[in-house]
């Protein structure tokens, strides 16, 4: 199993690596600039000394020793836009990324599950028809287009929640808990609509686990001995129906994320996402690397966490 | 395997519609009716979707069902050619990644050995790959043409058909009649056509389709952002611009110019999603 991730890791370092330098283009061409009134051209003699500043001259198996070597370092390089670190860059951006990612995939899961379970008991009841097709329809749409309608509802038009942002500008704040609050308010309509799009996917993976579950000889055991319902749902079988579940909460994190990029530029969230596209619109490569990197490396660690928890959950598993 | 495979994939056709759930049906409708007017503004070769006919942000009349965009544009008729690019996207990748997917795994699934196992580590590998930021990043590096934009949506979701094929393909191969074909003389492509592709059809379709979802959400996403093909006006640079013209929030203009492409991409997915459910069940209620 470890030999697994590290595959996987390989490979995503190999193509953070290779991808730009087998691109057409030169970085170097990109910052010679023409626009009419200023134009700088850099002379073959520069580009030479750039590429052999930048240590692009030598042969690329070098290039990566030293990229896999600054990497250990944690050094991810400088952003070509900001002049920034690249790794301080995506570090101020990230705990709002993971704000809404993990509160959404807290509030989806929990709610998911019970709405699951109770549809589950009452199996074609009309709670059940009811919430299975909400839920289908909800687990369907795309996240960020579920986000443009809750902004101009919740936002624009009753005026409920603040437009963008991911606090206010220049807000003076006397508490510590003011702060807090201005934060939440403004993370609300995000981890909405990356919540209402997730609740679908684990209630439908919670309902048909369940249904598997509700159907075993020890449930009808359960319901022999005269225990409540409450008992025999959220103990006997909610434990058993368990382990798909928490392995798919885990493995929906890189989904989750795919999400969140779009979401967060819908309510111009400050987050890695919106960095993504900016680095993406001014073609900051470096900045671009380290953030699929960094975005890999969680979605990697999740999915293994996901692999100990069934593990310890369900001791079958290999 | 009474049934030779034309009859048994007609047979499939005709069960599909009857079975289907009433949201099936009526999703099917709205696929139609995307699908034909679509086809009938492309046909009719009008120019009206990127040259202005009105004034700038007319409201919904008579001449301009849909109002006109800040350019003057017709909002209707860049609903009708985002229908036809929407569409466009999702069938080719999802035929691609489809087809290609499921030869792929036939051929592990068949061969097995070194093949298979390459292949294995190929799709673990594809799996765990974070999508949206894949996409976005391949996007970039290929360029962001339709043809490049088809290319790297397939690439990223080859891998669900690839081990469907593969696990029918290993469930067969050692059944008698495969065995008994293979002594009379059947090579491989022979066993292809008759035997592996009836098995696989009718799964193959639903994956099929729900990629086709897939690669309409993720070109929108990618138009969205802005990313996309600045020459190919699809319902997600409607969205993207109608999103970045300043005061959309305090005017009436979003009601046709942002609503009007957000729900048709929710419609054009939803049917999608629900006529592959509906397949789904019809599949599993006669294993």
């Amino acid at each position: 199993m470890k030999k697994h991730y590290l595959l996987i890791f390989t490979t995503i370092l190999i193509i953070n690596f290779f991808l730009p330098r087998f691109m057409p283009g030169d970085p170097f061409l990109y910052l010679s600039v023409d626009d009419g009134n200023v134009s700088v051209a850099y002379s073959e003699k520069q580009i030479e000394e750039y590429k052999a500043y930048y240590g692009l001259d030598r042969p690329l198996y070098i290039q990566f020793l030293n990229y896999i070597k600054g990497l250990l370092k944690g050094d991810l390089g400088y952003s070509i836009y900001y002049n920034i670190s690249v790794l301080e860059l995506i570090f101020t951006r990230l705990p709002w990324t993971l704000f809404i990612v993990l509160t959404s995939l807290l509030i989806s899961s929990i709610i998911g599950v019970f709405l699951g379970t109770v549809s589950a008991y009452s199996r074609n009841g009309f709670l059940d028809k009811f919430a299975y097709f909400s839920m289908t329809v909800f687990s369907e749409i795309p996240s960020f287009l579920l986000g443009i309608f809750l902004l101009f509802i919740f936002a624009a038009r009753l005026g409920l929640f603040p437009l963008a942002g991911g606090m206010t500008a220049f807000g003076n704040f006397q508490t510590k808990l003011y702060y807090l609050i201005d934060i939440i308010y403004h993370g609300t309509l995000p981890v909405l609509t990356l919540s209402l799009v997730k609740i679908g996917e684990f209630y439908l993976l919670a309902r048909s686990s369940m249904l598997t579950v509700l159907s075993q000889d020890y449930i009808q055991t359960a319901k022999g001995k005269g225990l409540k319902k409450k008992r025999i749902l959220f103990y006997h079988a909610l434990r058993n129906g368990m382990p798909p579940i928490v392995a798919r909460i885990f493995m929906s994190l890189g989904g989750l994320f795919g999400g969140a990029i779009l979401v967060e530029n819908v309510f111009s969230y400050p987050g890695v996402g919106r960095l993504m596209r900016e680095a993406f619109l001014v073609r900051d490569y470096v900045l671009i690397q380290g953030i699929l990197l960094i975005i890999a490396i969680m979605v990697l660690f999740f999915s293994y966490l996901s692999d100990v928890f069934c593990k310890k959950m369900d001791p079958r598993i290999g | 395997m009474e049934l030779g495979s034309a009859m048994k994939i007609r047979k499939f056709k005709g069960t599909v519609l009857s079975k289907m759930s009433i949201y099936g049906k009526i999703s099917i409708f709205i696929l139609l009716v995307i699908l034909i007017t679509g086809a009938l503004y492309f046909l009719s070769g009008s120019d009206s979707h990127r040259i202005p006919t009105g004034s700038s942000l007319e409201p919904p009349s008579l001449k301009h069902f849909l109002g006109t965009d800040d350019l003057g544009i017709d909002i209707l008729a860049q609903i009708l050619y985002g229908a036809g690019i929407s569409i466009l996207i999702g069938v080719s990748s999802g035929l691609l990644a489809g087809l290609g997917g499921s030869i792929l795994g036939v051929l592990a699934g068949y061969y097995g050995g070194k093949i298979d196992k390459i292949l294995m580590g190929l799709c673990d590998i594809f799996m765990t790959l974070p999508h949206m930021p894949m996409i976005l990043v391949l996007g970039m590096f290929f360029g962001s043409g339709i043809g490049n934009i088809i290319l790297v949506i397939s690439l990223l979701s080859w891998v669900r058909p690839a081990k469907i094929a593969r696990s029918k393909v290993l469930l067969v191969k050692e059944e008698r009649f495969i065995i008994l074909a293979r002594n009379y003389g059947a090579g491989f492509f022979h066993l292809l056509t008759k035997h592996f592709i009836p098995l696989i059809f009718p799964i193959l379709m639903v994956s099929i389709i729900k990629i086709i979802s897939h690669g309409i959400m993720a070109e929108a996403g990618i138009a969205f952002l802005g990313l996309g093909d600045p020459t190919v006006k699809s319902w997600g640079m409607m969205l993207n611009r109608g999103l970045n013209f300043s005061g959309i929030y305090f005017t009436p203009f979003w009601k046709w110019w942002v609503l009007s492409p957000l729900l048709c991409l929710i419609s054009l997915i939803l049917a999608i999603s629900f006529i592959s459910r509906g397949m789904e069940k019809i599949i599993n209620e006669k294993l």
